[in-house]
């Protein structure tokens, strides 16, 4: 079998861009250059055509009326812009918000920022599976609530949170409810009707598409207001000034559309790949899968390796596999990871986990390649410490 | 005779007496309160009849329409009881009703 080395298994962290999308764009970086907002001249009106495309295929993957997309930078921006700018347009009635220990930084940032500002936070633990208590959250409700916010599907260990069930209690309590679906969209089903949504984050490079743009679907009915993160010129209904990049727009679109009609056949080929993967895995002694074992993306697996350093094993794999410890935004830091505490797991063993993501090009044989060498790796790394030990 | 009363920008409060069947924008403007212009006479173009309203008032009128929000989207100085003036119906029920008229306007007409 031919593989190319090293395999990657980092697409939590981001995907390739699909050959599909990156055809799509090419014309706008070239000969089709305009300004979206420039409507005097034809140049600027087929970018602004192309834009507009583009929102409704994203608009489409969601369950969403075209108009309730604004484009972002990216996920990180588009959480920003929800939690602070619901919060801050809001302002002075309610002051409570609720949010999960496992959301991405970004998310935990944003809101801590929030309390400097007045606002009171709730942090809700998770169960040991990762999955958060929807009874928990439904207590923690309180007439100052104003916004929950929970991911769709976690960046770490891959567990799809209950956003159906926990976007209905939202919508009883009246409490705008914010869900991250960086890692979600174009991955699972998502419909922002059912599963009463106001607010949702999605991240083009985590699909498929160009980095540097993202989304944030805001709710038309009933009307979801916020405060804008920069003044400028109005763009994006006034949520989002900037001139849109729009070969990245394209992109961003042409990812949603192919994601939209693949999604459910490439999450039974994930899911396949992921169980070859896993019974390799799980066969190493003292191996153990984090997060929940069913309610789960197909496309994580986050696996520790008790005693095994993962930061040594995943030098140890730096020829053969491409993967990574937690999250990238916090790889940087030798702590554990802080998701992986909230699942209880203790530091040793949450210091010896690595995150395995399998992709749209992921093949079985990549799986043999990857399995091979991480057994190997993990061998090879308890005789060492053996032998130091001896 | 029913009442009702409206908060200028520099917060002297102007009480005026109000019809059942006129519109906010109307009340105002009977009264000579020009600081709601009503630039589109009440087609939803211009928003520059946005008043906000005060809380206890706002739950008791139906909701906006989609084109009345998307006016909204506009307006300047825009707030969680925020309505045009144009699209809110005086009635007896809002006897007492009270609403803040905003520092400025923005007329999307104009843009």
């Amino acid at each position: 079998m031919t593989v190319q080395r090293p395999v990657y298994f980092d697409h939590q962290a981001t995907t390739p861009l699909d050959p599909r999308a990156r055809d799509a764009m090419r014309p706008f970086f070239e000969e089709s250059f305009g300004n979206p907002h420039s409507a005097h001249h034809t140049l600027g009106r087929q970018a602004a055509e192309a834009v507009e495309t583009s929102r409704r295929n994203i608009a489409a993957l969601i369950g969403a009326d075209p108009r309730e997309i604004v484009f972002t930078s990216g996920a990180t921006e588009s959480n920003n812009l929800a939690i602070k700018g619901a919060a801050r347009f809001v302002g002075n009635t309610r002051r409570h918000i609720v949010t999960v220990a496992t959301e991405h930084k970004c998310v935990l940032e944003s809101v801590r920022a929030l309390e400097g500002e007045g606002f009171s936070t709730t942090l809700l633990p998770v169960l040991p599976n990762g999955l958060v208590d929807v009874a928990a959250l439904a207590a923690a409700l309180t007439d100052e609530t104003m916004l929950v916010s929970v991911m769709g599907v976690n960046n770490e260990i891959g567990v799809i949170q209950p956003l159906e069930e926990i976007g209905q209690l939202c919508r009883a309590r009246g409490v705008l409810f914010h869900s991250d679906c960086a890692q979600a969209a174009g991955k699972i089903p998502l419909d922002v009707d059912d599963m009463a949504i106001d607010l949702m984050s999605i991240s083009a490079h985590k699909m498929y598409g160009p980095k540097g743009i993202g989304a944030l679907y805001v709710r038309r009915r009933p009307r979801v207001r916020l405060e804008p993160l920069f003044s400028g010129g109005g763009q994006e209904r006034g949520m989002r000034s900037g001139t849109l990049p729009a070969f990245l727009c394209v992109g961003f679109g042409a990812a949603a559309e192919i994601a939209r009609q693949e999604m459910s056949d490439e999450r039974v080929r994930l899911a396949e790949l992921a169980e070859q993967f896993k019974v390799r895995l799980l066969a190493v002694p003292g191996a153990s899968l984090n997060g929940d074992a069913d309610k789960r993306w197909p496309g994580n697996l986050n696996v520790s390796f008790a005693g095994v350093d993962a930061e040594a094993l995943l030098g140890a794999l730096i020829d053969d596999v491409a993967a990574a410890t937690g999250s990238a935004c916090t790889s940087a830091a030798v702590e554990p990871s802080y998701v992986l505490n909230a699942l209880g797991l203790d530091a040793e063993l949450a210091s010896s986990a690595i995150r395995l993501g399998l992709g749209r090009q992921t093949t079985s044989d990549d799986v043999e390649v990857a399995a091979n060498a991480i057994v190997h790796a993990v061998d090879t790394l308890r005789a060492q410490a053996q032998d130091s030990a001896a | 005779m029913a009442v009702m009363t409206f908060v200028m920008p520099d917060g002297t409060r102007r009480e005026v007496d109000a019809t059942p069947g006129e519109s906010i924008l109307a009340i105002a403007q009977r009264h000579g309160i020009n600081e709601l212009e009503g630039a589109c006479e009440s087609c939803m173009a211009c928003s520059t009849c946005h008043v906000v309203v005060e809380k206890d008032w706002f739950a008791k009128f139906p909701e906006p329409s989609e084109e009345e929000d998307d006016m909204l989207d506009f307006a300047y100085g825009l707030a969680l009881t925020s309505r045009l003036g144009c699209q809110i119906i005086f009635t007896v029920a809002l006897d007492g009703l009270v609403v803040r008229v905003p520092s400025d306007r923005h007329n999307a007409l104009l843009d």
